[in-house]
């Protein structure tokens, strides 16, 4: 597991948060460590390090307002000639679109969050169902 | 603590909900990792060689299209390690590692037919869907062995 | 072509990172010096691209495709050319990769090449694909010559034969055309014979032209002011000799080892493709069927004009088992004008199935190369399409007159 051993890691620090800005978060990594390297991007912060180190600052943000700063480990270093949209000629690589699609999604989830950990009581939905072929004829004979 | 297999297999948000309650998530991200560091292979951008849809012939017969059985070669040995599944229906958006809806298909199969429990759940779009999208992979998570085990 | 500048091809494609073929891809492109280049799109237009497109592709990276192609033709993302690719036996590939093909032809003036690949696709068996879509790129002004001056040569080293044209002020003053044993020897055979029936001596020639599989290694050593792949010369050869160098065509060239089919407008190829996977739509398979009937490869095509091809049961693909299946004819009786006549039925059987799908066929369909000269060949050909085919004078002979017209071009440079 990543912990164990001493590799170099990228995590991937994306913020949802009220009261934490990315810039905040930012500092925080900047300030904390001198082993890892960080470039800030559109949707998050990438965090690159021996996995310590990037373990623990990215804990530390993530402690800043936890249920509203999501992490990934990232395949890719930061800025990877291979992937890296400046010597690759242009176009994003393909899984930013997805990231992005996802960080969308990130305040749904972390209000979720928020209320699992109060204990809120899941409210009920009201389930979709089928219209009944009475419904229906109903409504084509309404608007006959 | 569980090796959880995520669907999609790249999900910044199953990645982070897997971690955050106490297991691994086993995801294309440290795939992709591995590979990219392999040293002595030069195959870019992901280090992908020949040799990777030939791996995936364990996965998928020979008339299977190679993206297919590459994207197994890494796929299909993560789903062996899983203890535990989660598969969110399917994103739009989900280009690259989970680009092909074929590779899809085969992936969720094999996450389905394993015998270890599986949740199964849409992506949030209000919310209400999401709180209970949140709440039920809680409850999954919450129900899988916490001790350690299973490692590979 | 080091001094060119680098061309920028733009990759349109779905799996070539996980099939392991990428690699090879990245090194076709820089040995003809061009960039593949990722056309940059707005996220948005995902969203809804499947509906504007036109094709709800299940598959995420084929819209990512769609998008891509819409990009290239929007002028959105500057490119030179398009290499279009996904896996084979991928059928929602299939369909997508045509139909962004022939979006792309409609809508913009870029060259485009469509090809489906395996793990086993090298670099090599790309080589003159991508040599094509950046010679295109690069040499529009030179492929727009539609007139021969001077006085040049043009050499195709083939696969089976090599061909030799002597011209001058637009005409064919000689030619040779030999079996390809040793490559420098038999164009040097072939030029030879050439220059004697022209009556002329080789530091005669103002300028010389090479393409064909031999091309570098004949172009070297005669230094040679044009070394070209077969797809650009071919079409321009073809439309050349048949007076059509004006508007749409549709160029069939079946050669030796494998075939092309290539879309051209105004002299200059728009789309194409190349078989070679089997060797069953090759001259040689109607080599071989000559050599079985007993007959000259040149008597084959009087044969078959006579033979009825419905009354030989032959559907192979494969060289081997379609010889047998022409053996297995002949022992049930058929007659070797039948023979003969399925043989060429088969050939261009084989080429309509696997490669006119690939190219959108216009009018005139200009049939081209050796085979073109066997008679059964156009005559199963126009059958099979319902549409005269053309076969110019000298049919055998547009590589090297491609080439020697378009080394014409560099006298006046």
């Amino acid at each position: 597991m990543a912990q164990e051993n001493k590799d170099i890691i990228t995590k991937l620090v994306v913020t949802s948060s009220d009261s934490v800005l990315p810039i905040d978060a930012a500092m925080r990594i900047y300030e904390s460590s001198t082993e890892i390297v960080i470039k800030e991007t559109c949707f998050g912060t990438m965090v690159t390090g021996p996995s310590d180190a990037v373990d623990k600052v990215v804990n530390e943000v993530v402690s800043l307002d936890k249920n509203h700063i999501f992490v990934k480990e990232r395949g890719f270093p930061p800025g990877d000639d291979r992937r890296c949209r400046a010597s690759r000629g242009g176009g994003s690589r393909p899984g930013f679109y997805f990231l992005k699609e996802e960080a969308m999604m990130l305040p749904i989830i972390g209000k979720a969050l928020d209320e699992y950990e109060r204990d809120t009581p899941l409210r009920k939905r009201e389930e979709k169902k089928k219209l009944e072929i009475k419904d229906i004829q109903d409504i084509i004979e309404s608007s006959l | 603590m569980a090796n959880v297999i995520i669907y999609p297999t790249n999900s910044l948000i199953l990645s982070d909900l897997v971690k955050r309650f106490g297991h691994t998530p086993l995801a294309m991200m440290e795939k992709i990792k591995e590979k990219i560091s392999t040293v002595g292979v030069d195959s870019p951008p992901l280090n992908i060689t020949a040799e990777e849809p030939k791996l995936g012939l364990k996965y998928a017969a020979v008339e299977v299209p190679a993206g297919v059985r590459g994207r197994m070669s890494m796929i299909g040995p993560m789903v062996e390690r899983s203890e535990a599944g989660i598969i969110v229906g399917e994103s739009p958006m989900a280009f690259g590692c989970m680009g092909c809806a074929r590779t899809n298909e085969l992936t969720k199969y094999l996450i389905r037919t394993r015998d270890m429990p599986v949740l199964e759940l849409a992506f949030p779009k209000t919310d209400e869907e999401g709180q209970e999208f949140v709440y039920r992979i809680a409850e999954f998570l919450r129900s899988l062995p916490q001790q350690e085990e299973g490692k590979e | 072509m080091k001094d060119e500048a680098v061309a920028k091809v733009a990759l349109v494609s779905c799996g070539s990172e996980y099939a392991g073929v990428h690699g090879e891809l990245e090194s076709v492109a820089s040995s003809v010096n061009a960039k593949l280049v990722y056309p940059e799109i707005e996220v948005d237009i995902l969203d809804d691209i499947g509906k504007d497109f036109g094709i709800e592709a299940a598959s995420p990276d084929l819209r990512l495709m769609m998008a891509r192609a819409t990009a290239v033709v929007e002028g959105i993302t500057d490119v030179d050319g398009v290499f279009i690719t996904s896996c084979f036996r991928c059928a929602e590939a299939a369909i997508v990769r045509n139909e962004v093909r022939s979006y792309i032809n409609k809508h913009s003036t870029l060259p485009v090449i469509s090809y489906s690949f395996t793990e086993r696709t090298t670099a090599a068996t790309l080589l003159t694909r991508m040599e094509a879509l950046t010679t295109i790129a690069r040499r529009r002004h030179l492929l727009a010559r539609e007139k021969q001056s001077g006085l040049t040569a043009g050499i195709d080293s083939g696969s089976t034969t090599t061909k030799a044209v002597i011209m001058k002020d637009n005409q064919i003053l000689g030619s040779g055309w030999v079996p390809t044993i040793k490559v420098i020897d038999s164009a040097t055979e072939a030029l030879n014979s050439a220059l004697e029936e022209a009556g002329l001596k080789k530091e005669d020639i103002q300028a010389m032209g090479t393409t064909g599989y031999g091309r570098f290694l004949v172009g070297e050593h005669f230094n040679a002011n044009l070394i070209q792949e077969e797809i650009t010369v071919n079409s321009k050869g073809a439309v050349y000799l048949a007076d059509k160098q004006q508007g749409s065509a549709t160029v069939i060239d079946i050669g030796g080892m494998d075939n092309k089919a290539i879309s051209v407008e105004d002299g200059i190829p728009g789309m194409f493709t190349m078989g070679g996977i089997c060797a069953g739509a090759s001259g040689r398979f109607l080599d071989m069927t000559a050599k079985r009937l007993g007959v000259d490869i040149t008597e084959l095509g009087d044969l078959a004009v006579k033979g009825m091809e419905q009354n030989v049961s032959m559907n192979s693909y494969c060289i081997v088992f379609g010889i047998q299946s022409l053996v297995n004819s002949l022992a049930k009786g058929s007659t070797p004008e039948d023979v003969a006549a399925a043989a060429c039925h088969s050939v261009v059987e084989q080429i309509f199935e696997q490669q006119l799908q690939e190219v959108d066929v216009k009018e005139p369909l200009i049939l081209v190369g050796g085979s073109s000269l066997i008679e059964g060949v156009p005559k199963a050909l126009g059958e099979l399409l319902k549409i005269d085919v053309l076969v110019p004078p000298n049919s055998h002979l547009i590589g090297a007159v491609g080439s020697a017209l378009l080394a014409s071009g560099f006298l006046e440079e």
